[in-house]
């Protein structure tokens, strides 16, 4: 039998097939960084999860006599607060709240702001005009703003914050989801979708979905570390949690008056927001130069 | 030609380009253009880039409704006498960027598979016809199902392309630009693979190109676009033999000759296309034709037959007119 070219050309590319997700995890593991970040980011939720077990004192019971023991004292490794409670117990039981009030939020607004954007982006034309000016409404406040506006017309409690972050979170996912949406429906195989006379809501599901989640995803981690810090932000106010719960922007605040007698020991809240916010951060860069490559 | 399996109407489609009220400006892509194709034949549509051939293919497979006019499958209106999902299952098309039109998340053999569940065929004889039809167009089901399209060259792409509008078992395939990316040897295979196909299956072809030599290899009749308009059609050998429409007359002059005594020296179209924001009174060729006259920037030319099936739209077909 004659060789073809087309016989050539199987043999070219005769390895072994490989899925997307794969080649997307091959490529994140070879990111330091972004690995060193998952594992900082990792080790943030498994210290919540394992608070209990973890913390070596009760965070709410506080010593009087070891009010603002600096860093190192004995029984208290990483000194003790205004109100004589273990630092580092507090740090590790503070992971829980905040980390729940920098995720819940931007999971909530990743599941509505990613429907809405799509929708919006898929459909097109006039209802995607109405549908983005309206949540540029929203755009048109600084979030910071409109989580207290939000907040503070509610009353504080950790219901009403997380509300209010997720409000604040919804457009900006909406946007992303919206303009990734609209590339991908003028991409020629969501037109050949059309033409096979599938239904809308087929083609969203089975060739756009899988196209536009993981961007959106990946934007949607980064705000974790911007939800984790308003969250801090509101509690510093008084809104969002309030005493005598551990929670890092909660901490920070109560602290404050203690930074010219102890500046590092109320750094350290501080810290641990820094740490967790850019471990965030640099996962979600990580991730989107490992969903980025196509060939 | 009452027989025609797909005709188009005075297909008109404009584009908004900006501008509101009295100052809305449109680009008009495809002006009243009506043509016919009889089942078994492939018509060839050429132009320059920007004169409507790709409007026309997305408008006649009904992936954009027209303003005005209508696409007659069998000499049913689609969308209004046939439901638009029947009409697909019988006209289908292939598009240039092999990559694009394929799901970067999807195995080959999903890709073509998906076609037929839509129209209600199971999930297993679906991936079993998917696997008839890669074996179709020259690539092996069991190598090639399980990848994804970044794993294939664009040659290979495009046989899958062929294979995914084949599942449908459609009667018309409209090809706009399919073979037009790929390197001449692959281009060359991907043309008698569809040679081939057309025989076996009994196909009509859409074969949109702007390369004249493929167009006249592959095409029983050529239409020739100019800005949104129908200039010529007629069956190959006589348009290429005896092209009756300056522009075509233009553009076969322009295809490079391998025969020295026959090279042209001159660029013999001067220029762009005019804007079509904006296209010229009368005749929209007037402004670049050589050979224009009084009614060309005057009145626009009637369809005149100027041979059998043969149709040129220039006034000096019309012979009471060019004496005149």
């Amino acid at each position: 039998m004659a060789v073809t070219a087309t016989d050539i050309e199987q043999l070219a590319t005769a390895e072994r097939p490989q899925g997307y997700w794969q080649a997307v995890g091959r490529r994140f593991l070879r990111d330091k960084v972004a690995v060193a970040a998952a594992c900082v980011a990792g080790g943030m939720i498994l210290m919540a999860i394992f608070a209990p077990s973890i913390a070596p004192q009760d965070p709410l019971q506080g010593t009087m006599i070891k009010r603002l023991s600096p860093i190192g004292t004995e029984g208290y490794p990483l000194g003790a607060d205004e109100l004589g409670r273990d630092m580092l117990s507090r740090l590790i039981y503070g992971a829980r709240l905040s980390l729940f009030m920098g995720v819940t939020p931007v999971l909530i607004a990743f599941v509505i702001g990613s429907t809405i954007g799509i929708a919006a982006g898929y459909a097109g034309g006039w209802l995607n005009s109405v549908t983005m000016r309206v949540l540029d409404v929203f755009y048109a406040f600084p979030s910071v703003l409109l989580a207290i506006a939000i907040s503070g017309a509610l009353g504080a409690g950790i219901l009403n914050g997380l509300l209010s972050l997720t409000v604040v979170f919804i457009p900006p996912i909406a946007r992303v989801a919206e303009s990734v949406t609209t590339a991908v429906r003028k991409l020629e195989y969501v037109e050949a979708a059309r033409a096979s006379g599938a239904s809308a809501l087929t083609i969203v599901r089975v060739h756009v979905l899988g196209n536009v989640l993981g961007p959106i995803f990946v934007y949607a981690t980064s705000l974790i570390s911007v939800s984790m810090i308003l969250a801090a932000g509101l509690s510093f106010l008084g809104l969002g949690v309030s005493p005598p719960n551990a929670e890092w922007g909660l901490m920070l605040n109560t602290l404050r008056n203690a930074i010219y007698v102890q500046p590092w020991l109320a750094a350290l809240p501080g810290v641990m927001i820094f740490l967790t916010s850019i471990s965030f951060n640099m996962l979600s860069d990580g991730l989107r130069s490992a969903m980025d490559v196509k060939a | 030609m009452s027989a025609a399996i797909l005709s188009a109407h005075n297909l008109v489609k404009h584009f908004k380009a900006g501008g509101w009220g009295a100052n809305r400006k449109v680009v008009r892509a495809v002006d009243d253009v009506s043509f016919e194709i009889a089942p078994g034949e492939t018509l060839g549509v050429v132009g320059e880039s920007g004169c409507g051939k790709s409007t026309t293919a997305r408008l006649l497979v009904q992936l954009l409704a027209p303003d005005s006019g209508s696409v007659r499958f069998r000499g049913r209106v689609a969308g209004t006498e046939m439901p638009l999902k029947e009409f697909r299952r019988h006209v289908q098309m292939v598009f240039q960027d092999s990559y694009a039109s394929l799901n970067p998340r999807m195995t080959m053999l999903d890709a073509i598979a998906f076609g037929p569940t839509v129209h209600g065929t199971g999930a297993e004889a679906a991936q079993l016809k998917a696997r008839d039809l890669l074996d179709r167009v020259g690539l092996d089901p069991a190598r090639f199902g399980p990848r994804y399209p970044h794993e294939l060259s664009g040659g290979q792409r495009q046989r899958v392309n062929i294979a995914r509008a084949l599942a449908f078992d459609p009667e018309v395939l409209v090809l706009d630009e399919a073979v037009s990316a790929l390197d001449k040897s692959v281009e060359a295979q991907v043309l008698n693979l569809l040679l081939d196909l057309k025989r076996e299956r009994g196909l009509t072809y859409v074969f949109i190109s702007h390369d004249l030599n493929v167009v006249r290899h592959i095409s029983d009749r050529v239409m020739v676009m100019y800005l949104g308009e129908v200039a010529e059609v007629g069956p190959t050998a006589s348009l290429y033999a005896d092209p009756r429409h300056p522009y075509t007359r233009a553009l076969l002059a322009a295809m490079p000759s391998l025969d020295p005594d026959r090279r042209t020296r001159e660029a013999p179209l001067a220029g762009d296309p005019p804007n079509p924001i904006d296209p010229p009174p009368g005749c929209r060729f007037h402004t670049r034709c050589a050979q224009a006259f009084a009614p060309c920037s005057q009145r626009r030319p009637g369809d005149l037959a100027v041979g059998p099936h043969h149709i040129a739209a220039c006034h000096l077909n019309d012979r009471a007119e060019a004496a005149a």
